[in-house]
Formats: C-alpha cells, sequence, structure tokens
C-alpha cells in the first residue's frame, strides 16, 4: 500500500528524520509523506508517532499503484 | 458542588511526600501520583465544571492531542477537592495493555491513594486475561459503597490497543452501579462503546475544542508568565496557535526571554513550520549549551534523576539545571524523590533532535541509562533500555544477577520479559545470555532446545556451584523445569541440590525478595517426585512449596502445587484431604484472577474424581468440564491422563463400557510427552481397562490385563486381585492381597476397595462370617466419606450377603441415599438392601427413649428399677438391632427411622 499524508506546517529536516520510511517534500504550509505502507499496524503506527510528535495531520490518502 | 469548590489553591499533593509502592520504586510510585500542578496553570472554570458534571454520571472522557493540557485539567481538578467521593490516579503505560498488569495497577493505585481494598477481592496474578470472578468482586464491592471512587485513568492510549482490557473495564463500570466514576484521559478515544453512554446521557467528553484556549484564558496564561497582553494581543495568538496549550506555553517561554516579550508575542510567526517543532527550538535556543545537551541526552529515559542525568551528561551539573528548568516551568516537572519527567510531547521532539545532532549516541546512553538504573536496583526500568542498546549481554547478565529468572516463569512480569528479550541477536553468547534463551524456550515447552541452552550455559559455569551463585541457581531451577517436563525426577532431585547449595551461597534477603524463584523450585521437583511415584518425597517437597509468601509471583506455583497436592492425597486414597486441598488450590487461583484456561485443571480433575468415587455424576461431570478447560490438558501429561480416565469412569458408571473404552484408547495412541514411564499412571490406566473388562462381564480379558502391565501400587493390586475374583480365581486373589503392605499412608478408599475384595474371596470361599465382618469394616472406612463407588461395582455377591444379614447395613443409609437417588446394587432384583429392622422389645424402647435424654446408664436403671447389668445387656441388643456401635448412634438412628 502507497499512502500519502499530509503535515500541517514545513516538517523540518529533524522531524522528518522521524519517519525514515517515509519520502517527503515540502508544499506551501504542508508537509507532504508519501512511501510504503506494509499494514495497517504500520499505519497507525504512523499515526501514532505524528500524534506524540505533536504533528496535525490533516490529510491522508492510498495512493493508486 | 459547583465551581467555586475549585477555586483555591490549597490541598494540592505534594509529590516529595507522597508515599512509595511496596517495592519502594519511586518510578513505578510517580504513576499513581496526581501530577504537580505548575504556578503559571491557567485554572478554568468552564471545564472545571463539565468535570464536576461528568463525574455524577459514570463516564467522563478527556480526549485531545498532545500538549492539549489534558493532564494538568485533571489533576488541578482532583487536587482542589470538592469530588463525590475519594479519587485514585493511575497513568496507564503502553506494557499495562496486558489485562492481568492493567488491573494489578489499578488495584494498587486505589490503595495507593488510601482506598482500602477488601482482601477477598483478591489480586492478579498473570500479565494475560484476567478471571471474571476477580472483576465481579471488585464490581461488587464498588456497588456496594456509600461514596463512589473517581478513577482517574490518565493516558489511557497506553492500553487503548487492547480491547480485552476495554471489555473489562465496561463490565466493571456496568456492574458497579453508582459506585465507579471513571475519567478517562487519552489522545486516541477508547474502544469503550462510547456511543451507548452518550445515547443514555451518561458520558460526558471534553474534546479538543473544549480544552483550546480562549483569549482571556491565553491573557491569564501570559500574566502568570509576568507578560501582561493586551486583549488584541491574546485574541491575535490565541488564534494562531489554535488555541493549542502547549504551544501557548512554548510561546510565553520564549516570550519571557526576550527584550521585548508583547512585541515578541504580537509579531510571533511560526512561519511556516510546524509548531512545536519550531517553538521547542526557540525556547531551546534561549538556554545554555549545557541545559540544551542535558535534555537532549535525557529525553530517551521516561524519567530522569540528578545522578542519571549526570551519568548521560558526563558531567556533574544536573541538580541546578533540572532545578532551574523545574523553576522556569519549562520542560520538566517534578515526580517526587528528586526524579522528573519530561513533557512526553517534548520529550519525543527532542529525541527527534538528538537522533539528527548526534547519531548513534542513542545506544551509548541507552546502555549508560541501563548501568545506572540497574545499579539504582531499578531492573525493571534498566532491562528496556539495555535492550534499546543492544546490549543483550548486559541485560541478561544484570537481570540473572538479580535473581529475576522466576519472573520470566511466573507473575505479572512474565509476558513483557518474554517479549523483552525476544530481539535477542545470536551474537551476546554469555552463560546469562544462554539462560535466558533456555528460560524462554521451556517456557514454549521446548524441553530440547531449551537443555541445548542450560548445557551452554553450564560449560561457561565455574564448576563450584558457590561461584557466580545467582546464575547457579537460576540454571539449577531451569534444570528442575527441564527434569519436571521430561518425567525425571532423579535429574530434578540432582538439580535441586545444586540449587539448594548455590542458594547457600546467596544472602538470604536477596531470596526472599524473589519467594517465586523457591517456589517453583519445589513445585517442579514435588511434581518430577510425583510423577515417579515418589509421594512422600513429593508431598513435603509441594508441602514446602505451598508455605511460600503469597502474592502475584508466587499464586500460580502455589496454586499447582495445591492441586498436585490434592492429587497425592486421592491417589493414596484420602478422598476428604484430596478435596480440601483442591478447594485451597481453587480459591488461591479465584483470589489471583487466573482463567480456568491458565489453571493447572488438576484440581478440578481430583473433585470430579471424588464426587465419581461418591456417585455424584452431576458433580462430577461439572468438575470434568472445567478441568478440561485448562490449556494444560494439551501438554500435562497428568492432566491429560486422568481426564481420559475420569471420563472412561463416567461413561462406566454410566453403564456404557463401549465409551469408557474409546477414551482409553485414545491415551494409547497418544504417547505421553514425558520421556520417562510413570509407573502409579501406567498402574491407573491399566486399572481402568480392567474396570472396563469386568463391566463388560470379560473377567479373563480383566486378567490378561495386569498380566501384560503388572501393578505397582496397592490399589493397582487391588484392581488385579478383583479381576481374578471376577474369574473365579479366589485363591490367587488372596495371595494378592495378602501381599500388600500395611501402609500407614494408605487411605480409606484405597482400605475400602480392599477390604470388599478379600471380603469378596473369602465369601466366595464360604467364610461368610469373616466375610461379613469385612463389609462391616469396608462400611465403617467408607461412611465418613461417602464412597459409594466401591460397593456399587462390588458385584453381585455384595447385594446377596447383605440380604442375608440386613443389619450389616444399618446405619448406613449413606450408602442408598445416593446424590442421584440411585440404590446400592442395581445388579440385585430384591428390592431394598435394607431392609426394615429388626423391632425393638418394650423394654428395649424405654432404654432407647432415656439413652436419647442423655441419662446414663445408673440413672436409666434408677428411672426403670432395674440393674445396671440389665440395661446393659437391653442396649447391647438395641446396638445389634440398629448395627451401630455407640449411644449417640443409636438415638440418631433410631430417630431416623421414627422408633422415636
Amino acid at each position: 500500500m502507497r499512502y500519502e499524508i499530509r503535515v500541517d506546517g514545513q516538517m523540518s529536516d529533524t522531524l522528518t528524520a522521524a519517519f525514515p520510511e517515509l519520502d517527503c517534500f515540502v508544499a506551501t504550509r504542508q508537509t507532504v509523506l508519501y512511501g510504503d505502507v506494509t499494514d495497517e499496524a504500520h499505519l497507525y503506527g504512523l499515526l501514532a508517532r505524528f500524534l506524540s510528535l505533536g504533528l496535525h495531520v490533516v490529510e491522508m490518502r492510498q495512493l493508486p499503484q | 458542588m459547583g465551581p467555586t469548590s475549585h477555586s483555591g489553591e490549597g490541598g494540592r499533593t505534594d509529590p516529595t511526600v507522597g508515599a512509595l509502592t511496596p517495592t519502594g520504586d519511586p518510578v513505578l510510585a510517580a504513576r499513581f501520583s496526581v501530577p504537580v500542578v505548575p504556578q503559571t496553570f491557567v485554572h478554568r472554570p468552564r471545564l472545571a465544571e463539565r468535570l464536576d458534571a461528568g463525574v455524577q454520571g459514570p463516564l467522563t472522557m478527556v480526549a485531545g492531542p498532545a500538549g492539549a493540557g489534558k493532564t494538568l485539567l485533571v489533576a488541578d481538578w482532583v487536587t482542589t477537592g470538592g469530588l463525590p467521593g475519594p479519587a485514585a490516579w493511575l497513568t496507564v503505560e503502553p506494557e499495562d495493555s496486558g489485562p492481568g498488569v492493567f488491573w494489578t495497577y489499578v488495584l494498587q493505585a486505589f490503595r495507593h491513594h488510601g482506598i482500602a481494598l477488601p482482601d477477598h477481592v483478591g489480586s492478579p496474578a498473570r500479565p494475560g486475561r484476567v478471571d471474571h470472578s476477580l472483576l465481579t468482586r471488585l464490581a461488587a464491592w464498588l456497588d456496594g459503597r456509600e461514596v463512589p471512587v473517581i478513577l482517574v485513568l490518565d493516558d489511557f492510549d497506553g492500553a487503548s490497543g487492547s480491547a480485552e482490557v476495554a471489555d473489562e473495564l465496561q463490565f466493571v463500570l456496568r456492574h458497579a452501579g453508582d459506585g465507579l466514576r471513571l475519567v478517562i484521559v487519552c489522545r486516541a478515544e477508547p474502544l469503550l462503546p462510547l456511543h451507548r453512554y452518550r445515547a443514555a446521557g451518561e458520558l460526558v467528553d471534553i474534546r479538543s475544542a473544549d480544552l483550546a484556549f480562549r483569549s482571556e484564558e491565553t491573557a491569564d496564561l501570559a500574566d502568570r508568565h509576568g507578560l501582561p497582553l493586551s486583549a488584541e494581543v491574546a485574541r491575535v495568538l490565541t488564534e494562531r496557535m489554535g488555541g493549542w496549550a502547549a504551544g501557548l506555553r512554548l510561546c510565553a517561554l520564549a516570550a519571557e526571554r526576550a527584550d521585548d516579550p508583547e512585541g515578541f508575542l504580537k509579531d510571533f510567526e511560526a512561519g511556516q513550520s510546524t509548531l512545536a517543532d519550531f517553538l521547542l527550538a526557540e525556547v531551546l535556543r534561549a538556554h545554555p549549551p549545557e541545559t540544551q545537551d542535558l535534555l537532549l541526552r535525557t529525553s530517551i529515559v521516561e524519567e530522569t534523576h540528578p545522578d542519571l542525568a549526570n551519568a548521560l551528561t558526563g558531567r556533574n551539573d544536573a541538580e541546578p539545571i533540572l532545578a532551574e528548568l523545574q523553576r522556569a516551568n519549562a520542560f520538566v516537572e517534578p515526580i517526587g524523590h528528586s526524579w522528573y519527567r519530561l513533557h512526553p510531547l517534548f520529550a519525543e521532539i527532542l529525541r527527534a533532535h538528538l537522533r539528527v545532532r548526534h547519531p548513534g549516541l542513542e545506544p551509548e546512553l541507552h546502555r549508560t541509562a541501563a548501568k545506572w538504573l540497574s545499579g539504582a536496583g531499578l531492573l525493571s526500568e534498566a532491562l528496556p533500555h539495555a535492550a534499546d542498546a543492544g546490549d543483550w549481554d548486559l541485560a541478561a547478565a544484570e537481570f540473572i544477577d538479580d535473581l529475576a529468572i522466576g519472573r520470566m516463569l511466573t507473575g505479572l512480569d512474565a509476558e513483557r520479559l518474554d517479549g523483552l528479550f525476544a530481539p535477542m541477536t545470536p551474537e551476546a553468547s554469555g552463560p546469562a545470555t544462554d539462560l535466558v534463551r533456555a528460560a524462554r524456550e521451556l517456557t514454549r515447552h521446548d524441553v530440547d532446545r531449551g537443555v541445548a541452552y542450560l548445557r551452554d550455559a553450564e560449560e561457561k559455569l565455574p564448576d563450584d556451584p558457590r561461584e557466580a551463585a545467582a546464575a547457579q541457581l537460576s540454571c539449577a531451577v531451569l534444570r528442575v523445569l527441564a527434569a519436571r517436563v521430561a518425567g525425571s525426577a532423579d535429574m530434578a532431585e540432582t538439580a535441586a541440590e545444586t540449587a539448594a547449595e548455590a542458594a547457600r551461597a546467596l544472602p538470604a534477603d536477596r531470596l526472599e525478595q524473589r519467594p517465586e524463584l523457591t517456589v517453583l523450585m519445589l513445585t517442579d521437583l514435588g511434581s518430577a517426585q510425583l510423577w515417579a511415584g515418589r509421594f512422600d518425597a513429593a508431598r513435603a517437597t509441594l508441602s514446602a512449596a505451598v508455605q511460600a509468601a503469597e502474592g502475584p509471583s508466587t499464586a500460580f506455583p502455589r496454586h499447582e502445587a495445591l492441586s498436585r497436592l490434592a492429587l497425592i492425597d486421592y491417589v493414596r486414597g484420602w478422598p476428604g484431604h484430596a478435596e480440601s486441598h483442591a478447594r485451597a488450590a481453587i480459591s488461591e487461583a479465584e483470589h489471583s484472577g487466573l482463567p480456568a484456561s491458565v489453571r493447572t485443571g488438576v484440581a478440578q480433575l481430583v473433585l470430579a474424581a471424588v464426587a465419581i468415587d461418591r456417585n455424584d455424576l452431576v458433580a462430577a461431570r461439572d468438575h470434568l468440564d472445567q478441568g478440561a478447560a485448562s490449556s494444560a490438558a494439551s501438554r500435562d501429561p497428568i492432566v491429560a491422563v486422568e481426564l481420559a480416565l475420569l471420563r472412561s469412569r463416567m461413561q462406566l458408571a454410566k453403564g456404557d463400557p463401549q465409551g469408557a473404552l474409546q477414551y482409553l484408547d485414545a491415551i494409547s495412541q497418544k504417547p505421553l510427552a514425558s520421556a520417562a514411564p510413570s509407573p502409579w499412571v501406567n498402574d491407573r490406566i491399566a486399572m481402568a481397562r480392567a474396570a472396563v473388562r469386568l463391566a463388560e462381564d470379560d473377567p479373563q480379558s480383566a486378567v490378561k490385563v495386569f498380566e501384560d502391565e503388572p501393578p505397582h501400587t496397592p490399589e493397582g493390586l487391588v484392581a488385579e486381585a478383583r479381576a481374578h475374583l471376577a474369574d473365579g480365581a479366589g485363591e490367587q486373589a488372596l495371595g494378592i492381597l495378602d501381599e500388600l503392605s500395611d501402609d500407614p499412608g494408605r487411605g480409606p478408599a484405597v482400605a475400602a476397595w480392599a477390604l470388599l475384595a478379600r471380603a469378596q474371596a473369602v465369601d466366595a470361599l464360604g467364610d461368610t462370617a469373616a466375610a461379613e465382618s469385612l463389609v462391616l469394616r469396608a462400611l465403617t472406612v467408607s461412611r465418613p466419606h461417602q464412597l459409594r463407588r466401591p460397593f456399587l461395582e462390588a458385584g453381585a455377591w455384595l447385594g446377596r450377603l447383605l440380604s442375608r444379614r440386613p443389619a450389616l447395613a444399618q446405619g448406613h443409609d449413606w450408602l442408598v441415599a445416593a446424590p442421584e437417588g440411585r440404590s446400592l446394587a442395581p445388579r440385585t432384583s430384591q428390592g431394598s438392601v435394607l431392609p426394615s429392622p429388626e423391632p425393638l422389645s418394650e423394654r428395649e424402647r424405654d432404654v432407647l427413649e432415656r439413652v436419647a435424654l442423655l441419662m446414663s446408664t445408673e440413672e436409666i436403671a434408677a428411672d426403670l428399677h432395674l440393674s445396671a447389668n440389665t440395661v446393659k445387656t437391653h442396649l447391647k441388643s438395641i446396638y445389634r438391632k440398629l448395627a451401630v456401635s455407640r449411644r449417640g448412634e443409636a438415638a440418631r438412628r433410631a430417630r431416623e427411622l421414627g422408633l422415636l
């Protein structure tokens, strides 16, 4: 499963380093992280990581293969 | 109760005087203490009112993202008083998702906050599922309270992944009536059926939008930081932060250090960065490099102590720095006993910074933390860091050195510790590492691999058991366990001797702190001895195990030892002792919330066996089903065999020999797990086979069973004698019975079978008087235990004998008053085998009436104008007719028969 996750604000390199399994680019007032998500457990783990770093997830969608 | 009750500042809990847990662990104690609210905290009456309203009903939920100010809101509300009852606080951690661990901490939180739980509620002894009986007792106790208990579960997300914890919480909440008010603080909604509570108007939820600061609250916060704000600046700032408490707090901290604080706040613009990270970087920058370094390095531990922080920084300035950070209300909060906790959100971000700024430093820091924590006696806290450092030899060495190996085998920590060592890499090769690997294999019942690791460990350990005593003791305890599974009492006894020698080289108080180590070893040793048929040794060993201190770590081995004591009693023919040991074993399990699946099942099987002997088949079926619910049924050979034997006995008692045989065939098709055979277990299987043959009226096959499998035990020999008797070989039977030794350890149940077999033999030889006297003795030994089975299965001769001499069965109406109303000797067609007694003469009746009035022989003689000797003669005649031997029995019997 490939996912794209949009986070409010521009994440610093330090913070994006906390998601080494995802690639990212910075858009206007948003950071877009994308990459392969192994399974549901990984997905929820990612969400928990965003939550614990005080990041605000504004959008999340599965990408077509 | 209104908001005014919360406006004061008094009544705060001072964590530095908070009680420690029974183990004296300050980090653990911190989980039960209400966090301290900083001076800068903004009291918000609108939210306190919502909480007040919430605890009028069963459930309140405070849900919001990290840094929304949830914990402090509830902490402030709890400490300012005015609650409808006492409050207990628990900060849930991820390892609490095991229900057993979760409920242990809940009960501990109650006690920590002075809410006296009655002992009968018990305490879980396993990390996994908790038996509902424990939760029922807890709920019933809560329901019976006059004032409710308020339970605050902070950081509930730690357990939110567990549907079981949620179900159980829901169960207790539903059944606690008005006795429990739950306040859940979480980031993500818990798995409770919130919609149902909401629909019933029983839920108050305070969510992100409610938690968000309003402009006037922002102004208040800034004011508390010494930064007066105009309404306009407060509004702009609130809007920009989305009312996010952590953001506002960081802003205020950053502004405090700015030249023009108001200007800073007014023009503050995080740009396009994410808020927390940006703000934290801002705030960090304002601190000296030493402080920044300390914060980064201590971010790897949940809680820190000045000495631990010094170890991590390699400096010795932690104490003033932590005090300054606390004074500035930045990042750290005191949790008592000189310990501090970093705000979890900031810690998380700091860890991200640490990884970027000092790549590769993290494992080193974890190793340092592990060493310091272990040195401070905080093994539970040290192990995860040793694991995070990937230093498995260190983790295992600390673990073994702490004599903690037993905790991996039993108790609340077992699963956590097993999981902790699961990622262990093959490079780790110290003896301690091998021991940990052996323990993990043995808990999975893989004896071969377990023993291989034990051998590796032994090669690395010194030959003298007194050197490296902790590792030697751990190794020996595991050896005993392996020997038990292999069914070798010799190996178990040898290993137990090594264990004792190693234990002598250790300080007594260290062993006392690890009661599970001794009780596990004794239970395993006793089980191996039992398997080998060394009943007296097994009984002594298991009795010693039962003497161990009660507690979660010893609950399971105690339960197992009691169950096996019950089995020994049963096999040796003592149904009364067996029953009381079995009941004690079950009560131990219930008290510890052990679900039926993890109990040994042996206690229930013993109760079933006793019930079958009493011909109470309804109770027997019930006990059998409960025994079969144990997961031990699939791997403990004793449970597996007994279960099949008892099912076979049940079928036989119901008159279905074919069904009985099927269960027995199933045993022989599935070879026992143990390497060494057990003589008495084989005897019991042979006895059951022979019983089926006898029921099928095929005594020759019954005799053949014992020819193939010569019995070793008294009960086996008796069964062999009965087979010969049925086959018409009375002399041979008597020969076997004569060989039975006069073992004082043999109880009434074995004696009853033996007496009846002998009676049958002499009856067949025509010695009726001797047969009658033997039957009478069999009746006498069986009566206190109501053992009906030996008489029911004795055969037709007994019915004939009793109908010839009905007085024999006088006083034994228990025999026919079977629980299911079955009458004795169903094979006889002569109606009741206990006909009405020989009628009493008028004089005898007069004497009996006075006996019932408790008159002495002399008094009766005087009253009836008879000589004392005449009265005695009448008494003897009464005794004979009523088939009793004492005055009290005579009176009771006469009343039962309606003679008085």
